[in-house]
Parts: C-alpha cells; sequence; structure tokens
C-alpha cells in the first residue's frame, strides 16, 4: 500500500513541477525483473493447473487426452504441453460448466450477447473482481489517469465486459465516474461541458464520431478532456492522430477479452504509446502459428494465446484469441519491465468487429435458418456512415414472398430485422433481395463485403 | 432476511439519538461546505449548534428541485470533485437534469442500503439475482448491482430491454431474484409465455420492483403469474437513487431506513408536519451522506407514516406506499416525464402549435406515449413527407432530451380542446388499480 502511496506523492510533487510524470499504480508488480516475474509465474502456472485438473471436468479430460499430467509443469515452456481452449469449447459448456468453483462464491455474471448461437458466460468470484479491477487500474494509470480526473465511460454497461471493467478501474483509482453508458452523442457532448469530464473512455470509432460532433458544434474549446481511453476493436495510428487532433486527448489503447477477463489484460502506457504492456504476473501469453499452431518467438507477428495464472472462478488453458499480433519483451522508457504486445492487426477466424460489437456471420445464418420465407443466401455489407461502422444484411427471399403483398414483405421484413438485431445486439440495415441475386460460389461462400477504408 | 439486525431493529430510543446527533452533523456540514445551504439556513436565522435533537428538523429550511436546478450541476456538492467517485443523474423539469454525486464512503453507504432492501425482499448471498433496472446514469441499475454485490448474491447485470434475452438468461443462469420497474416484470411473464415459458416453473423466487408507483391488484397479477414474492421499494436520486426504503415480507408499508434518512410528512400548501397515519407530501432528510447531503426534500411523493412496529421486527418506521404526486411528473416505464419538458421540445420546432396532448396508454402491461401536437395549417395542406419528416423530427427530439420512446401523433388545427383555466395536458388511461 505505502509503494502506491508513495507514488502518488511523487506523482503529485511532479505534477506540480510542471513535468508530464505517469503514475505506475503496482510498480512491484509491473516493473520486475524478468528473472522475478518468471519464477512467479511458473509457481501460478503450477497451481492453476493442478486446480484447473483437480475441479474442471472438461479441462481434466483434454489434458487426460493429451497426455500429460499437473505435475508434468516444470517449466514455463511446459505450457506448450498443455491443450488449447478454443471459443467452442465455452459454447460447449454453455452455462456453467468450466466454472471452478461452486455457484454459491460467484458473485458476477458476464455474457456474450445474441439470443441465437449458442451464447457463452464467464463468472468471477470477489477475488476475480478485485483482480480484474486492479488490472484495469494499472492500464488506467498508464494511460494518465488519477484521482483528479473525471471520466465519462461511453461504453454499454450490461452482460458485456466492457464497461463494468473500465467503470471500476476507474473507481479504484478514485476518479469521479460518470456512467453515461453508450450512444445518445447529444447527451455525451452535454455532459462534457457540463460535468467537465477530463477523460473519455469508448470504442475508438466512437471516440472519432464524438470528435466530429464537438467540432461541428463549435464546443471545443470549452471541453476539458485530457486522457481517451479507446478498445474493443482495432484502431490504425491514423485514426489516433485524428481522435487527438478532434478531442484534444492523448489516446491509449487498451486490451482484453471477456473469456479472459474482459478489459485489463493489456494497455499503453501514455509515455511511449509503442506497443501495450500486458500484466503478465496474471496473464501467461504466447505467440503461436495460426495454422500449425507451433510457438513462435518474440518479435514473430501470430495468434496470440493466453493461459490465466489467478482467476479462481474461470480459469483457462491456452486460449485461442484468434487476435494477431506479436510481442516484445524489451523494457519500456515508462519503467515497465512487462512484455508488450503490438496493437492487433487483426483476426485469424471470420469474426467481425461492427461498434465494438464482435459480429459473427454464423450468427446471422442461424436467425435466418429459423425465418420462413427466407432462403439461406445472405450477404453482409460493411460500410462507414461518417466515421462509425455500418451493416446491412442482404437476405434473398422465396420468390413467393416477392411476388405476395407489399404488406407480407414489410411484415416478413421487420421480423427479420427485429431478430437480427436482437441476435447481434447491434442495430443495422436489412435489404431483402430477389432470389438469385446473391452470387454462388463453388467452395466457401463469400458471405461479407467489407466496404470500411484498410488504412495501415 | 434482516441484512443488518443491529441497525434495523435498534430500539427506537437509541435511533432517535443517533438521528439527533447524525442530524446535527449533517446540518454542520451542509453549513461549512454548501453556500446555498449556508443562505438558507442564515435566511432562516438558524445555526448548526442549534439542532439538539431529531425534533429540530421541524425548524429546518426546505430544499427542492429548483435549487437543484439552480445549482446546476455541482453547486450543492459538499465536497472537492477529488473526493467525489460517482455522478449520477436523472432527468428534471426544463433542460436541466438533477446531478448527485458520491464518495466512495456514500458508496459503501448506498451498497448497505440496498443489501438491506435485497434482505427485506428475501435474498440472501446465495441467491442468482437478474438486475433488469436501466444501468447508466440512473441510479437504478448500479444502486441494486452494488447492493447484490455486497451481499455476495451472483449478479447478472443484464440492465433493461431485450426481454427475449431477459428470458433466456432466466432459465439459462437460474435467476432466483429479479430487479426491476413492476410494469416490466409484468411484461416479462406475459412475453414468457408467447415464447411457452411458464416463470412459475423457473426457480425464480423473489422480485424487488420499484422506479414508479404500482398498485395492489398489479402485485397480485406479479405474484400469481411468476410466482414471486414481489416486494415493493423506493428511493429518488435527490436523496440516494434506490435504497431509501423498503417494504419487508409482511407486506404493509415500506420500512424507511430513518439511521441514514429522516422522513416526514408535510401539509404541501401549509408546510406543517403531520401527525402519522395523515397523508401528505413525504419529506427526506439524509443523516450521513457525504457529497450531496441533503434538508428536507419536498419529493412530491404522497404517502404516510406508519409508526406502529411492524411484526418482521424492524424498528425503522414505515411510510405507506405512494399515492400519486403533488406536481404533473408522470413515470413511464420507470423514467421521470414532467409534461413542461415535452413542451419545451415542441416551442423549438418549426411548425407545431403550442396546442399538445400527451396521451398515456397501457399496452400488453407496458406504458407507451402517445404525443398530440396540433401543426399549422400550411404544414397539413403541403406534401406527406413534409408531415412524415416532422412527426420524425419530433418522435427523435423528444428521445433527445427525456430519453424515451413516444408516438407522435400530428393533428389539424384547432383538434385539441381549448380549456378557460389550466390547459389539461395529460389524459391518463392506465388503470388505476
Amino acid at each position: 500500500m505505502w509503494i502506491v502511496a508513495a507514488n502518488v506523492l511523487v506523482g503529485s510533487l511532479l505534477e506540480g513541477m510542471g513535468s508530464a510524470c505517469e503514475m505506475i499504480w503496482d510498480r512491484e508488480h509491473e516493473c520486475m525483473s524478468r528473472r522475478n516475474l518468471e519464477r512467479l509465474q511458473l509457481e501460478r502456472l503450477k497451481e492453476t493447473v493442478r486446480r484447473i485438473y483437480d475441479r474442471v471436468p472438461f479441462y481434466r479430460q483434454k489434458m487426460d487426452e493429451a497426455g500429460v499430467r499437473p505435475s508434468e509443469i516444470h517449466s514455463l515452456s511446459d505450457v506448450r504441453k498443455l491443450p488449447f481452449t478454443v471459443k467452442d469449447d465455452m459454447r460447449a459448456n454453455y452455462p456453467f460448466n468450466l466454472f471452478a468453483v461452486p455457484m454459491k462464491e460467484i458473485i458476477r455474471i458476464h455474457s456474450s450477447s445474441g439470443t441465437t448461437g449458442t451464447p457463452t458466460a464467464v463468472g468471477y468470484t470477489r477475488n476475480d473482481l478485485d483482480l480484474w479491477a486492479e488490472l484495469c487500474a494499472r492500464f488506467i494509470s498508464a494511460a494518465g489517469v488519477t484521482s483528479d480526473d473525471v471520466a465519462q465511460v461511453a461504453f454499454g454497461y450490461g452482460l458485456f465486459t466492457g464497461g463494468f471493467g473500465l467503470h471500476y478501474g476507474l473507481e479504484k483509482v478514485g476518479a469521479a465516474v460518470i456512467p453515461a453508458s453508450a450512444g445518445n452523442t447529444q447527451r455525451h457532448l452535454t455532459l462534457m461541458q457540463d460535468f467537465g469530464a477530463t477523460t473519455l473512455v469508448g470504442t475508438p470509432s466512437y471516440a472519432l464520431h464524438l470528435g466530429e460532433a464537438v467540432n461541428e458544434s463549435g464546443i471545443r474549446d470549452k471541453i476539458k478532456l485530457r486522457w481517451g481511453l479507446f478498445g474493443a476493436e482495432p484502431w490504425t495510428s491514423q485514426m489516433r492522430a485524428e481522435i487527438e487532433q478532434k478531442l484534444g486527448v492523448s489516446a491509449t489503447d487498451n486490451y482484453g477479452l471477456s473469456e479472459v477477463i474482459g478489459p485489463g489484460v493489456s494497455g499503453e502506457c501514455e509515455e511511449s504509446k509503442d506497443g501495450l504492456h500486458v500484466s503478465e504476473d496474471h496473464f501467461l501469453v504466447e505467440i503461436v502459428d495460426p495454422e500449425t499452431l507451433e510457438p513462435l518467438d518474440y518479435g514473430e507477428q501470430g495468434e496470440l494465446v493466453i493461459t490465466t495464472l489467478t482467476k479462481e472462478a474461470c480459469p483457462v488453458l491456452r486460449y485461442r484469441t484468434r487476435d494477431i499480433t506479436r510481442l516484445n519483451p524489451e523494457p519500456c522508457q515508462c519503467g515497465r519491465t512487462n512484455a508488450r504486445m503490438e496493437k492487433v492487426q487483426g483476426r485469424t477466424d471470420d469474426m467481425l468487429i461492427v461498434r465494438g460489437v464482435n459480429v459473427f456471420p454464423s450468427q446471422v445464418e442461424s436467425v435466418l435458418l429459423e425465418i420462413e420465407g427466407t432462403e439461406p443466401h445472405y450477404m453482409l455489407v460493411l460500410y462507414k456512415e461518417g466515421v462509425m461502422d455500418a451493416l446491412e444484411v442482404w437476405v434473398e427471399v422465396s420468390e413467393r414472398i416477392f411476388s405476395d403483398e407489399m404488406k407480407e414483405l414489410r411484415e416478413l421484413e421487420e421480423s427479420i430485422l427485429n431478430r437480427l438485431e436482437n441476435a447481434l445486439g447491434l442495430s443495422i440495415k436489412l435489404k431483402l433481395v430477389e432470389p438469385r441475386t446473391i452470387a454462388r460460389s463453388e467452395g466457401k461462400a463469400k458471405r461479407v463485403m467489407d466496404l470500411r477504408e484498410k488504412t495501415t | 432476511m434482516i441484512w443488518n439486525p443491529e441497525a434495523e431493529c435498534m430500539p427506537r430510543e437509541e435511533l432517535e439519538k443517533l438521528q439527533g446527533e447524525r442530524l446535527r452533523e449533517t446540518v454542520r456540514h451542509c453549513y461549512e461546505n454548501v453556500p446555498a445551504y449556508r443562505k438558507k439556513l442564515d435566511d432562516a436565522g438558524i445555526k448548526p449548534e442549534d439542532i439538539r435533537s431529531v425534533e429540530d428538523v421541524k425548524h429546518l429550511p426546505f430544499t427542492t428541485r429548483d435549487d437543484l436546478r439552480d445549482n446546476y450541476p455541482f453547486g450543492m456538492f459538499a465536497v472537492p470533485m477529488e473526493d467525489v467517485v460517482r455522478v449520477h443523474s436523472s432527468s428534471g423539469t426544463t433542460g436541466k437534469p438533477k446531478v448527485v454525486g458520491y464518495t466512495r464512503k456514500d458508496i459503501d453507504t448506498w451498497a448497505e442500503l440496498m443489501a438491506r432492501t435485497i434482505g427485506c425482499g428475501g435474498a440472501g448471498k446465495n441467491d442468482i439475482i437478474q438486475n433488469a433496472y436501466g444501468y447508466g446514469l440512473f441510479t437504478g441499475g448500479l444502486g441494486i448491482h452494488y447492493g447484490a454485490e455486497k451481499i455476495g448474491a451472483t449478479v447478472i447485470p443484464i440492465s433493461g430491454g431485450n426481454t427475449k434475452r431477459q428470458i433466456m438468461v432466466m432459465q439459462d443462469f437460474g435467476s432466483t431474484m429479479l430487479a426491476c420497474t413492476p410494469s416490466y416484470a409484468l411484461y416479462i411473464a406475459d412475453t414468457a409465455l408467447e415464447m411457452g415459458v411458464d416463470v412459475r416453473d423457473l426457480p425464480l423466487k423473489y422480485g424487488i420492483f420499484g422506479a414508479e408507483p404500482w398498485t395492489d391488484g398489479l402485485r397480485k397479477e406479479i405474484e400469481a403469474k411468476m410466482a414471486v414474492r414481489a416486494t415493493d421499494i423506493y428511493g429518488l436520486t435527490e436523496v440516494i437513487g434506490p435504497g431509501v426504503a423498503s417494504e419487508c415480507e409482511v407486506q404493509d408499508g415500506l420500512h424507511v431506513f430513518d439511521d441514514h434518512f429522516l422522513p416526514e410528512i408535510i401539509n404541501p400548501d401549509t408546510l406543517e408536519v403531520l401527525p402519522p397515519n395523515m397523508p401528505g407530501e413525504l419529506v427526506f432528510t439524509s443523516l450521513t451522506k457525504e457529497a450531496f447531503p441533503i434538508i428536507r426534500y419536498r419529493t412530491r411523493d404522497l404517502s404516510m407514516l406508519k409508526t406502529d412496529p411492524c411484526p418482521c421486527g424492524r424498528t425503522h418506521f414505515r411510510m405507506g406506499r405512494i399515492t400519486g404526486r403533488t406536481d404533473d411528473m408522470l413515470i413511464i416505464r420507470g423514467v421521470n416525464v414532467f409534461p413542461s419538458q415535452i413542451e419545451t421540445v415542441l416551442l423549438e420546432i418549426e411548425g407545431t402549435e403550442p396546442h399538445y396532448l400527451i396521451v398515456v396508454n397501457r399496452v400488453d402491461s407496458l406504458d407507451c406515449l402517445e404525443v398530440w401536437v396540433e401543426v399549422s395549417e400550411r404544414f397539413f395542406s403541403d406534401e406527406i413527407k413534409g408531415l412524415e419528416t416532422l412527426e420524425k423530427k419530433i418522435q427523435h427530439e423528444i428521445q433527445n432530451v427525456l430519453g424515451i420512446t413516444v408516438t407522435v401523433k400530428l393533428v389539424e388545427p384547432k383538434t385539441i380542446e381549448r380549456s378557460e383555466g389550466k390547459a389539461k395536458r395529460v389524459v391518463d388511461n392506465r388503470p388505476k388499480d
């Protein structure tokens, strides 16, 4: 505790002196020597593997099939003996079969969106929630935020982990949290002006949208924003520059996923903005070749794989994130020694991110298959409306419907639209098209037309 | 289940002494830190030392929503912003919303009071609580959330909306308590039946419902359709949010957590304090709040106070269920709406005449608002497109300002009845029992 207090003191002294000193939330763990860190990781890895093996039948079975026992983990590289975990494993064990503690110890549940396709659920014990808040406090501090700040959270609150992760982290840091939630741009502008928000939290595309709205309303010099913490979707350095210019903030990236904990896996430091510091004392990260699954070295680009080292309710072994990145173990000029991951470049699967929401073409397919009158031919068209992502779904309808009354067609349209929006958790446009409008293909059907610009 | 027996069953004599101490401290805190309160107290000729017991509350000046509006946004905060860890707000009469703040200790107090509320509702740490109150700037969602977390129950922070998913989650996660507005609870039950799911067959046992007034008739319907014990809970943003009062298993009045909030009933016209069992306007004084303390806040809610002991064992006095308002505020699906807000929106839009009618209906157990607006002659004879655009514009503006979706019905000039005196602006078709 005294380490944190000393940091606050030093931080505020230096700030008083006009120097841009940044606070390290947990110096002991964020600036460990590699040797001590690896020792800690190994200890925790052994414990976690033992615990998972003993308490979660699904993982025990997987490990037995792979022929590996907890006692065979002697070094960090032995993590490679362990089987991978994929999203489908979580779907197959919905809702609670991967929990490593009894329900009465679970005090929070988060879940993926949608009512079709199998959702996933994750749980947290009280210790897990404390850990989550701590991890978020780390990157929030790295981003420049302190207890003097007023933070406007523009993430949705609910079953998604985004809003809550940031909320509890900001609260831990002691900032004044404005739980504004997502949407209603006009209200966000009013809050920024009236409440003097100094920090904005949300998706980068929404931040850009707000930036444009701020400038169009001529209130740029009335707002007090200094820090921007953005995540939940990939964004380029050009976009960062644009956001920083439009809102007058220093913008940092942060990364996480609900299967692992939510936000809090890693985050950029405001000082370098050169890679996201990974909380390696809690997450063992690897990079693998997405085709061969062979481990890759530092500096090589591949798929990020994460093993939790301290989570109680939902520990996970070698989770394949499908996110493409690379790792940099060099200590950063900010003083932190944990490895940095490069900003996520893309995905290895067909998942799309639309306005910060994960969308799988298969979700659309599931919905359509349930509805009479539609053919199993659809296309997801992604484009930009201004700076915001937009999604239009084209659906072929059967001959009969198209030649029927307008009224029936309109009802079908409304029904499909409602079900899709519910399933995806996103508002979209829908276009019903005549049979044979959407191109057929010999091999794997092309389901997505992504017209959004790729600026790298 | 009594969450905090020491506090909730404190002998009245001890409690009233505690109230006196806390009242004096609160008045001092307000006097020293909030200019608006210092002025009010000076004008009334009262110093903090003049508060010697809880009875002295009747000498203190009142606070109204106008005070909050005049001090928007943070003028009534009693601590520096660095000590504030949360800001919430709810809609106000015209333009400015009401804004409140919380220190870390206030958040803990709030969680404690919500833990008591959830305990009153029957749940404990082994329960699975589906929180369908809206999360965000409203105090409902986060209020229930922190209380449920304090108790150690499993919290499902589902927030409002997407009813199909509410039902799926209720089945899949085995929720045992539901928290939402009473009208939404009924809507969930009815929608579930349409989906072939009978909520009575699910593990759901308890419900804590509030944010809008509801009758015993509605309670019986909910309890029959969902096989739950339906508990009325009460609160308001200006005082803390939910967590001001709650029914217990006896379901005969709501225990006001009066170690933290001092209740009074006054005659709304003469402002005199009324004795127990006399209906009047509810007034609250906070006793422990740090960031946003409040002195004799006039809620505009009509109720009465019962001082006879409750069989449950709790010694907090009970307030009767809210029977109405002293002003014209409506509550639509848990959201406060003032006709004057709608008027303000309309007056800013070109093409409308200053004649409107707000019609409130209940469709499938949910409140629906229809706004009838007279448009100028010129508009009505123009293209249909122009009318459609105007309709959408009005709907959009109302959504922006009030956060609710309404149906807009444009009518010809002179369609809406004129009146000699105060115009009748609201037609409330919702059943009274």
